[in-house]
């Protein structure tokens, strides 16, 4: 494969064959709780889509100009948590000040992303795999959107199961985990979409 | 007067006992509060990743709790999370340092899921819930427990995902070449599949003991 | 008792205490990263000089000191590979780097003295998903190279016939593919490097 074409290829990866969370199990926590719901998870997910895709590069700029010139590659993870969390606070008072739509919509799930695992953890893999920045954007974005397909979908289908008899012991986490496993069966089915030369 | 210190010490061998006892079984994090999930699930498909993931779970929860739970009273409330955060990634750097040093095979297999332990829900969770308000020993006991109870719900996962996905325990073959592989096990589906297996059976018994109080 | 809000304490004492984690943070791990530096860079010769002995198919005890007494006794370093002295004769290993699914996949290719037949496989480094692409670290899957030679054809997890059939990996297609392409390359470099030099 030609390097120009590895940011796309990646992008379409990240979403499909190797989702951030039906794949790597990352960005678990909220995906369980807040898809109960559909219109917070479209908030939350186009939240994770925007911290992410603008993190990801972030973070590659920070640790290829600042970390690896002083041999500092050992503190990546104190600093990436810092600057995502320095992005986020940014982002949300900059919302809070400019649009109040925005904020209401995206801006209230920002502070709950700041300790979902799924954006330190695309950081770490773009470190990990030697991304070039303009790969790590588009790793970003599409884990971003790969979450929040995931998130869409199980939201849609718990809304459905409302109705449903499900056994008590199964209820919330235990069907959620059951439909996700599926849901990861479902995926690995893309993986012969993307040819290679 | 002896009585008195007699009474104390026992009162407090109950609580530290309380202490250790409530996250192995009723406050369990991962499937009563369903914390932390996240990142070890991932190395769930080998029994021995999953135990350094644990170890290092265990290590960190602890050590942070002890460590926040000594600071409790200097902490300004405004940079609590960012404090918190700090101490967690600081142990988890240090896991992440001893395993590159003295056992690099592993930390190649494990990658950045230990990184990843920093955002384990389970860690923040007690310390928000436990350390803040509480004495250091008790929140070592506490995290100390926390990360016991997380750790051998995960290694009960990865016990069942690597022997019916690849008929092994621990690297060492143990059903012989009449077993075919359930490979989804090995494959994320079959990680989300044996939680909620797990969860469901342990909350099933859960609910049955409550009726029965 | 309600401490008192002052400037001090609003907005320097924070300032201050933040500074001395941090500070106390980055003594620590600084401190024990340079402890384990040197350890740490051996780790990571050992495992490159270990692929190459694996891939020569020399024998050698499984420690630091180990890999390094076989290698500077059984291992010739040329120009852009390796001979190797084995038990069952000369080898030649060379580097071979390749696309995988995720990133790069870099491996040690052993060759027997007519460069054709492999003589081992061993993986220097690889980003594929845990797991699934990850297996082909696994010995059964690198084992199987050896004595056969290139072109490689996949077939299905367990039916490998014929001299030119390898088993791909079950759940791992794509990984497989981008595996045997670089297996396939391997035999022309070999030629390429080693013969025609």
């Amino acid at each position: 494969m030609t390097d120009s074409l590895m940011p796309f290829a990646v992008f379409f990866a990240s979403i499909f064959t190797g989702n951030i969370l039906l794949t790597n199990y990352l960005g678990m926590c909220s995906f369980l709780s807040v898809s109960k719901e559909l219109k917070t998870s479209t908030g939350l997910g186009m939240a994770v889509i925007f911290v992410m895709a603008t993190t990801t590069p972030l973070n590659w700029i920070v640790y290829q100009y600042l970390l690896i010139p002083y041999n500092l590659e050992y503190l990546r993870f104190i600093v990436f948590i810092i600057v995502i969390a320095a992005f986020v606070q940014l982002t949300e008072m900059t919302l809070e000040r400019y649009s109040e739509p925005l904020y209401q919509s995206l801006g209230i799930f920002l502070p709950l992303i700041t300790v979902n695992c799924a954006i330190l953890g695309v950081s770490l893999f773009m470190v990990i795999r030697e991304y070039t920045l303009l790969t790590s954007f588009f790793f970003g974005l599409g884990s971003g959107i790969g979450w929040f397909i995931a998130i869409i979908a199980m939201a849609g289908i718990r809304q459905k199961l409302k109705n449903a008899k499900i056994p008590p012991g199964l209820e919330g986490p235990g069907i959620t985990l059951v439909i996700a496993g599926f849901m990861a069966m479902a995926f690995m089915g893309f993986s012969g979409m993307i040819a290679i030369s | 007067m002896q009585n008195e210190s007699l009474e104390v010490s026992r009162m407090a061998s109950k609580l530290l006992r309380k202490t250790f006892m409530e996250p192995l079984g009723k406050n369990n994090p991962v499937f009563v509060q369903i914390l932390g999930i996240c990142s070890t699930l991932a190395v769930t498909n080998k029994l021995q990743n999953t135990m350094v993931m644990t170890l290092g779970v265990m290590f960190t929860t602890a050590l942070s709790s002890l460590t926040i739970s000594i600071l409790r009273n200097y902490i300004p409330s405004r940079i609590r999370m960012m404090v918190e955060t700090m101490v967690i990634a600081t142990f988890v750097i240090i896991v992440d340092i001893v395993l590159k040093a003295f056992y690099p095979e592993m930390w190649k297999q494990l990658g950045p899921y230990v990184g990843l332990i920093i955002t384990n829900c389970i860690i923040m969770g007690r310390i928000e819930a436990f350390a803040l308000q509480n004495k250091p020993m008790l929140s070592l006991v506490d995290g100390l427990a926390s990360g016991l109870g997380y750790a051998y719900v995960l290694l009960a996962i990865a016990f069942v995902r690597e022997l019916l996905g690849t008929g092994s325990l621990w690297g060492f073959q143990i059903l012989g070449s009449w077993w075919t592989n359930w490979s989804i096990m090995i494959m994320p589906p079959g990680g989300f599949f044996v939680l909620a297996i797990i969860i469901w059976i342990i909350r099933e018994k859960i609910m049955k003991e409550a009726k029965n109080d | 008792m309600k401490a008192k809000r002052t400037f001090y304490s609003e907005r320097i004492y924070p300032l201050l205490f933040m500074f001395a984690v941090t500070f106390f943070c980055i003594l620590i791990t600084s401190g024990l990263q340079l402890a384990t530096e040197d350890r740490a860079t051996a780790n990571e010769l050992a495992f490159t000089r270990r692929a190459i002995l694996n891939a020569g198919g020399v024998a050698f005890e499984n420690t630091t000191e180990g890999i390094e007494e076989a290698f500077q006794s059984k291992i010739e370093e040329q120009d852009g590979y390796y001979v190797a002295d084995s038990n069952s004769g000369k080898r030649y290993i060379i580097p071979v780097e390749g696309p995988g699914l995720w990133g790069a996949i870099t491996i040690m290719a052993g060759f027997e003295e007519d460069l054709s037949t492999f003589s081992g496989i061993a993986i220097v480094s690889q980003n594929e998903t845990p797991g699934l692409g990850a297996r082909i670290e696994e010995p059964w899957f690198t084992e199987q190279f050896r004595g056969k030679q290139a072109p490689f054809t996949l077939v299905e997890e367990g039916t490998a016939d014929a001299p030119t059939e390898v088993d791909a990996i079950t759940g791992a297609t794509r990984t497989s593919e981008y595996f045997k392409n670089i297996t396939n390359r391997a035999a022309n470099d070999a030629k390429r490097i080693i013969g025609g030099e």
